[in-house]
């Protein structure tokens, strides 16, 4: 009995694994080895993106039931900011005061609370009080935002990568301390305000604990100094990190957009998509306009013009190694591969994808926010019943997947245009991904992206040779689905129930 | 009913309302359950008592009445809060986590590290099986197994409250009699709200009883006193004492 249950459970997995080897094994025969080699990797290069794209989709909707439209724009994102970071920090040095004093506002929620909640209101003036609030926070954000050069400072890394000479000669258009001091100090009050109206003065339902409080009262201090400090860094940043050596510029800005991408999905999360969960299509709703808000808001910084960035000094000199020892030597942008040339940044979006597939499995199996996730996706209710938070959790989940995208955006910097349409391919594949491999299961997530990648690499490559039309890849992820579908409507390994 | 001090009440369960998207489904349900004892909820299929229980955990907040856990008002809390006030739940159909094995199920439970390693003890001496199956994924267990699972996994952390939903459904007779003696078991420890179809079941657990129809409660009373009133039984719980092997 132990023995086929097993089998019922991993036979998807199998069956199709089975498939892609058989398959490839005669695309082997007919191809030769070389071409078979080089469509494989490129294959394997698209996989890599789909499954980035993906595996927040797969967790997101499995757990939550959301169907997150803006993953795309979160993957542009990352590709943007990642970007900037590299070519030129400016525009992010610039910001982060005024985003880190926003967050340390908000902070003062749970501090708040003790002081409010039991002040006597009636529930009009509360509502009254809340409202008036909002609106003196968003009138302290414009005063505090009131002229300053924001689309200048976007500028920075445009101007830089075009001349393409030394970057440090634009790096820093900053403004002067003595009039840029108080714009932080008016973002940071008017997150104060938002969050006094948060904290619900007279509301005696609310409930905060009191590890809460303290957990914020550190994050607060934690997050002034930081504001702090970035306000007087602005100038001496972006040159310091434009000084650091290339590949060590580009890990950090992976880390970069992967911080960026946390924090901007626990934000739309706790905003926009958890006041709707009583409402699922309005959160289908939001998540698509957030995606036309985000790609406008692009536009307007950065015109929509499309971007090369540069791949870091590990993959740019000209030139093919024969070994990798000799290309991580000598940072060749090419590598001999079984007699293929192929490009060694590809290599690295591969690597990246596994890695990340790697690390998420891991967590899935091992950590406990995993144990959770799994047994979410099954039964939501009985995880609540357990007494275990599942709001929190839905933040984290959510921030996770956003994160993970636009990791994957920076990672594809290097290897297509930067442009505000960027993201909106990946995420339709990364649907497609999501329903082939089924919701909510990571190894899914990765089967599916796998055989869309590989069907795409070899469609193309077919195509080409034969003379038929390049839709005929294309419609390969398409008549994928199809017959997955046909065969399993929850997906390969889909566990929703 | 007995007299009951306040304090010695650990639920109490004032007239709820409750819908269901546009269905009310609760019409005001009223119950007492007092420290210790092992009160049965009976009552027709589609009477109300499982969501009778989800309101108590807040997964179905009721929209009117009170519920008060431990002298602390519940209702309107989110599930997770009012489940981590002390309250266990067992719910119908046994629903495990399937694609989690048991140790993981039972960790999962957890409120405080190190929950299981205290309970451990007393959870494989109530189900011993559970101990062999330990490494085993939920869905490869058999129904009993999953009960016995389910049920150990609402004594990991310290309840003070356990709500067991339909723990005998679709059970073999002896599984049935090996579960009874465990709930009886743990009713030694924690207080134990029960939903049970099975008439022979109930009656020889519980202590209290209250009886559900059509959304509101009809009876309340004592055991004992509902054994001797055949026509009461008979009126409301028909179908299921013939299905449960008559009463004694």
């Amino acid at each position: 009995m132990k023995q086929t249950t097993w089998w019922r459970e991993y036979q998807p997995l199998i069956i199709s694994l089975g498939l892609v080897v058989g398959l490839s094994l005669l695309a082997w025969r007919g191809l030769g080895t070389q071409a078979f080699i080089r469509t494989t990797l490129s294959g394997l290069t698209l996989s890599a993106l789909f499954f980035m794209v993906a595996a927040g989709l797969t967790l997101v909707f499995g757990l939550m039931d959301v169907l997150n439209f803006a993953q795309g724009s979160m993957f542009m994102i990352g590709a943007y900011l990642g970007w900037q970071f590299y070519t030129n920090p400016t525009f992010l040095f610039g910001l982060a005061p005024l985003v880190l004093a926003l967050i340390a506002g908000l902070m003062g929620m749970a501090l708040l609370y003790p002081l409010v909640h039991s002040w006597k209101l009636s529930p009009d003036r509360q509502k009254l009080l809340r409202a008036a609030l909002l609106l003196l926070a968003l009138l302290l954000a414009l005063l505090g935002l009131w002229q300053y050069d924001v689309r200048g400072l976007a500028k920075t890394a445009m101007v830089s990568s075009m001349v393409a000479s030394n970057p440090l000669a634009e790096a820093s258009p900053q403004e002067p301390l003595a009039r840029f001091w108080v714009r932080p100090l008016l973002v940071f009050l008017a997150g104060w305000c938002i969050a006094l109206a948060q904290a619900r003065p007279g509301d005696e339902t609310l409930v905060v604990q009191r590890s809460e409080t303290r957990r914020s009262a550190f994050l607060l201090a934690g997050l002034v100094l930081l504001t702090i400090v970035s306000t007087l860094v602005r100038e001496s940043g972006p040159i310091a990190v434009l000084l650091l050596n290339g590949n060590l510029r580009f890990f950090l800005a992976l880390l970069t957009s992967l911080l960026v991408g946390l924090a901007l999905g626990s934000v739309i999360e706790r905003l926009l998509i958890s006041p709707l969960y009583t409402r699922p299509l309005y959160q289908i709703l939001i998540t698509m306009g957030l995606a036309y808000v985000i790609g406008e808001l692009v536009q307007l910084l950065w015109d929509p013009l499309p971007y090369a960035m540069d791949r870091p000094p590990l993959f740019a000199q000209p030139g093919k190694a024969e070994t990798v020892l000799e290309w991580l030597r000598q940072g060749s942008a090419t590598l001999n591969i079984f007699g293929v040339t192929f490009p060694t940044y590809r290599l690295f979006i591969i690597f990246l994808g596994i890695t990340m597939f790697v690390a998420l499995s891991l967590v899935m199996k091992y950590s406990r926010l995993g144990m959770i996730i799994r047994a979410g996706v099954q039964d939501r209710d009985m995880v609540e019943a357990l007494g275990i938070n599942v709001r929190r959790v839905f933040t984290l989940v959510f921030a996770m997947g956003t994160a993970l995208a636009a990791l994957g955006g920076i990672g594809a910097a290097p290897f297509m245009p930067v442009e505000p349409v960027m993201g909106d391919r990946f995420l339709m594949q990364g649907f497609i991904t999501v329903v082939i491999g089924g919701m909510g299961s990571t190894t899914g997530a990765a089967l599916g992206a796998l055989l869309l990648g590989l069907a795409r690499a070899f469609g193309d490559y077919l195509a080409l040779k034969y003379g038929l039309t390049p839709s005929i890849s294309e419609a390969s992820t398409v008549i994928i689905m199809v017959i997955v579908l046909l065969a399993r409507p929850s997906g390969l390994l889909g566990k929703k129930e | 009913m007995a007299e009951s001090l306040p304090h010695d009440l650990i639920l109490s369960v004032e007239a709820i309302h409750t819908y269901i998207g546009q269905f009310h489904i609760l019409e005001g349900v009223s119950l007492q359950v007092r420290r210790g004892s092992i009160t049965v909820l009976l009552g027709r299929n589609g009477a109300g008592k499982t969501t009778t229980l989800k309101s108590i955990l807040g997964l179905t907040p009721p929209r009117l009445g009170r519920v008060v856990f431990d002298g602390v008002e519940i209702q309107g809390k989110h599930a997770y809060d009012i489940a981590a006030m002390g309250i266990g739940y067992v719910p119908e159909h046994r629903a495990i986590f399937r694609h989690l094995t048991v140790a993981e199920n039972l960790r999962l439970a957890e409120r405080k590290k190190g929950d299981l390693e205290r309970k451990a003890d007393f959870i494989f001496r109530l189900f011993p099986d559970l101990k062999r199956l330990y490494k085993l994924g939920g869905a490869q267990l058999s129904g009993g197994q999953q009960q016995m699972l389910a049920i150990a996994r609402a004594l990991v952390a310290d309840n003070k409250l356990l709500l067991i939903d339909e723990p005998s459904e679709g059970l073999a007779p002896v599984i049935i009699e090996q579960m009874m003696e465990a709930i009886r078991e743990l009713s030694t420890t924690t207080t134990v709200l029960l939903v049970e179809q099975n008439f022979l079941m109930a009656s020889r657990l519980g202590q209290d009883y209250y009886i559900i129809d059509d959304g509101k409660t009809v009876h309340q009373g004592r055991m004992e006193d509902l054994l001797r009133n055949e026509a009461l039984i008979h009126q409301y719980l028909g179908a299921s004492i013939r299905q449960g092997g008559g009463v004694a």
